[in-house]
């Protein structure tokens, strides 16, 4: 029986290859419940092919995922229940307009529809969707996808957040709100975990960090532990073992 | 300006190359076979042309019109063509868009499409060898600007419905000429024989001269200086298509049009507050009604079963409209056997949600059913009543409840079990009528269901020759249960693969590693291959079975055809030396592709 006690989320040994390129080789990750958790890494790193495995929505080749102790790829439909999920690039119901969504969903998962319409209401009001009521999904801009997404992710109240890059095309002000939003979702006993490039904001967010370089878990934990005396950015570059580049060559852009 | 594109022809070698890589780059697995089997009997129908240019040259302008009907109804059929190399990507170059729409049409010619009709179109100077060495080269070059032509027309038609199919009625309007052309296509016949059978040779003659596909026949028959005309009009009209081209593309790049949205007036409707399936139709209705892709689809289902049996009427035949709406039904289900894979990705909400596979499932036959079922019912009693053929009330009334819920099964079985992804709706592009699939993938799912549909009501069928009236009940019952069987099956297997399927649609394929392409085979095989899959046609089909049935036949036309020149002794060995040679080069390029993928792939080398 799954406890509090157990981290909000834990996956072993998770691996992925597609053809010959080995995205995810061998992740260990443990998020414990209630934290505020960062996965950082460079471009292409495997952060959201991990996330995927870890929430159901891709098969591993090897290892597993526990949800508060219940296994994502066993008790599917339960594991399912706890987590709330926005997922990189993914579609949605492209002809329904933005409270049609969140009624939509919400209805089929279950809850009751004054609830859905309470919950819709107030969420489309905060994330300031609410005046596009007659806009249909497909017709929104990249930050309004981000923030339905959003939306569904936190409509039925779950105890798992698991955002890959929820500020990404999110202009300040919304970003600003979401924060708030995730900071008292954390407070409150939530567990959140997002995947970012932007140091700063993992920085300024999150308590916990892990960082991913190819495929590889290079550093995770508390993030004074992870980043030590100087900034995370410095850590980071440190860890993944690159150097920033662009002092040399295009001469012919600079002179 | 400091960045001018380089120059045209520059340009216009550049967009080839590109062309051709796109083309290199997606050769791999499936879609090398595809792209053989279709080059294959794309050059048996090319082939095909030029014998008729030989045998029967009186019908060669008729022939060529289907080539231009092809690129005429080829892109609306598959949605819009495929375009490897969009505009959009374009956009950004400092160059006018008159200059860049001629580097994209050359791009588009360097193609197997054209290529293939290219052949086709060498039936003109073999026709105009009729008409002495004057009528060869006045073919040639008619050849030329008649590919041109067609390819541009093809563009110009994509291009206009990229831009004008904005609203339901356009969308509509497009589906129902389709379905129209396809009615024409399989019973114009009928008409055509009504009017007076011989008696129209003449203004059908004409009229397939005046098209743009007669022109070089025109050309061929006129006198010199009139077969120049004809030739520079010709050109003439290259260059009209080619501004409207340009003016088109220059007007889709800059139009922010995303999967065509039709406009829409008031709040929407409140979603019904309930849950399970059918709140999942709710969903499914409002994508059919919002979704121009969809409209067109039903508009041509339901134009094609209306139109098809009132062209049997010119003969007074009254036999196929009792089952307009029978026909409908069959049709509707084929242009929707692609559910899953024309909303994309967003399959990741339902599999994300504990337990809503089932009423997914459930509310896309819902909706489906009550799309189409109402529609196909009133045709079905309608048309009956109206053709006053008593005889068929037991068939309509049996078949119509077995191939509603044949069909409502069928559409999501398949499209689990043989989903086709494309674009996700709102990464599509300026055009709205393309989903981004593969055509050739979703069209041969649409022909399996033309196939199972019927064939779930074959029970019915059968009962109903031995007693009408348990043959209506066994359609109901059959239909109730393809309805709930299939779709259980469908839901079932959503349940456990849903997830394989959200891949598929996000990443392509998996890559198989046992099972290699012909890009892996050694280079000298490759080119085999690839020479025997281009010319093996030639030995097996025109210098040998062709000959062979005219030998059978006792048709005295030699033609090109090697085996007749030749004395009586040698014409029997020399056709079957060519069948077995054609025979041979499929053969080898059919297996030895396959001897790779044994387990000692060294064998080959």
């Amino acid at each position: 029986m799954p406890t509090h006690r157990e981290p909000a989320l834990r996956t072993i040994g998770l691996r992925k290859a597609f053809g010959d390129h080995l995205a995810v080789d061998d992740i260990h990750l443990t998020v414990p419940a209630g934290s505020f958790y960062g996965l950082v890494g460079p471009n292409g790193a495997g952060k959201t092919t991990t996330l995927a495995m870890a929430v159901g929505l891709l098969r591993p080749d090897a290892g597993s995922a526990e949800i508060f102790g219940v296994d994502v790829w066993r008790d599917t439909v339960q594991a399912k229940g706890l987590i709330g999920v926005l997922p990189d690039g993914n579609a949605m119901p492209e002809r329904l307009t933005g409270r049609e969504v969140l009624t939509y969903l919400g209805l089929l998962r279950g809850l009751q529809p004054a609830v859905v319409a309470e919950r819709a209401d107030e969420l489309l009001q905060i994330l300031e969707l609410g005046s596009a009521e007659r806009t249909l999904v497909i017709e929104y801009s990249t930050g309004m996808r981000k923030k339905i997404g959003l939306a569904v992710a936190l409509l039925h109240a779950p105890r798992l957040l698991v955002l890959d890059e929820p500020f990404e095309a999110v202009d300040p002000v919304s970003a600003a709100t979401i924060r708030t939003i995730l900071r008292r979702f954390a407070a409150n006993g939530g567990s959140v975990i997002i995947s970012s490039h932007v140091m700063a904001l993992v920085e300024q967010l999150c308590d916990h960090v892990g960082v991913i370089s190819d495929g590889r878990v290079v550093a995770a934990g508390p993030l004074a532990d992870v980043r030590g005396a100087g900034s995370l950015e410095d850590a980071f570059v440190d860890l993944v073992g690159a150097r920033t580049g662009g002092t040399e060559g295009l001469a012919w852009l600079t002179s | 300006m400091a960045h001018l594109l380089t120059s045209g022809p520059v340009a216009a070698q550049h967009m080839i190359r590109m062309r051709l890589a796109i083309m290199r780059n997606s050769l791999r697995g499936d879609n090398a076979a595809n792209l053989y089997a279709g080059v294959s009997g794309g050059l048996l129908l090319a082939f095909g042309t030029i014998a008729v240019a030989v045998l029967w040259p009186a019908y060669l302008p008729l022939t060529l019109a289907v080539w231009l009907s092809g690129w005429i109804f080829g892109p609306i059929f598959i949605g819009g063509g495929s375009e490897a190399l969009r505009p959009e990507y374009f956009s950004m170059l400092p160059a006018t868009p008159g200059r860049i729409t001629t580097a994209l049409l050359a791009g588009a010619s360097a193609g197997p499409a054209p290529a293939v009709n290219l052949i086709a179109l060498l039936s003109l100077p073999v026709y105009g060898w009729r008409f002495g060495p004057a009528g060869v080269l006045i073919g040639l070059a008619a050849a030329l600007t008649t590919l041109i032509t067609m390819v541009m027309v093809s563009r110009v038609i994509v291009a206009l419905i990229g831009l004008f199919v904005r609203s339901r009625v356009t969308a509509a309007a497009v589906g129902i000429v389709t379905g129209t052309a396809i009615a024409l296509c399989s019973n114009g016949w009928a008409p055509v024989a009504a009017l007076g059978g011989t008696d129209t040779a003449a203004w059908s003659q004409i009229l397939v001269r005046v098209l743009p596909s007669g022109w070089g026949v025109a050309a061929i028959e006129a006198p010199w200086p009139l077969a120049l005309a004809v030739l520079a009009a010709n050109a003439g009209v290259i260059a009209l298509l080619l501004a409207a081209w340009a003016g088109l593309l220059a007007r889709r790049v800059v139009s922010a049009a995303r999967g065509g949205v039709p406009s829409r007036r008031g709040t929407p409707r409140p979603f019904p507050t309930t849950g399970g399936a059918r709140i999942a139709a709710a969903k499914e209705l409002r994508a059919w009604w919002r979704d121009l892709v969809r409209i067109q689809l039903l508009a041509t289902a339901f134009s094609y079963a209306i139109v098809t049996p009132l062209l049997l009427l010119a003969l007074d035949a009254w036999i196929m409209v009792p089952f307009t709406g029978l026909i409908a039904i069959v049709m509707a289900a084929a242009s929707s056997a692609n559910l899953y894979g024309a909303d994309g990705t967003a399959l990741w909400l339902t599999l994300m949600t504990p337990g809503a596979e089932r009423a997914d499932v459930r509310g896309r036959q819902l909706a489906w059913l009550l799309v189409v079922g109402p529609a196909a019912a009133l045709l079905s009693l309608a048309g009956t009543r109206v053709s006053g053929q008593a005889w068929a009330w037991p068939w309509v009334l049996g078949l119509l409840p077995a191939l509603l819920g044949g069909g409502a099964g069928l559409i999501v079985l398949l499209a689990v079990t043989s989903l086709v992804p494309g674009t996700d709706p709102h990464k599509r592009g300026g055009n709205p009528l393309s989903t981004g699939a593969d055509e050739t993938a979703e069209t041969s799912l649409a022909w399996l269901v033309l196939v199972a549909v019927p064939a779930t009501a074959l029970p019915a069928a059968g009962v109903i020759l031995l007693n009408p009236w348990a043959g209506i009940i066994t359609g109901v019952l059959t239909g109730a249960l393809s309805a709930w069987g299939l779709g259980r099956i469908a839901y079932r297997r959503l349940e456990s693969h849903g997830i394989d399927l959200l891949n598929l649609m996000k990443h392509g394929p998996a890559p198989q590693a046992d099972k290699p392409t012909t890009a892996d085979l050694p280079i000298q095989h490759r080119i085999g291959v690839t020479m025997s899959y281009a010319i093996a046609w030639l030995p097996l089909f025109p210098q040998g079975l062709v000959p062979m049935v005219m030998k059978i036949l006792g048709i005295e036309d030699r033609g090109w055809f090697l085996a007749l020149h030749l004395p009586p002794v040698w014409q029997w060995p020399t056709i079957i030396f060519m069948i077995a040679l054609g025979l041979l080069m499929y053969g080898y390029a059919i297996l030895i592709p396959m001897r790779l993928s044994s387990p000692s792939p060294a064998a080959t080398r």
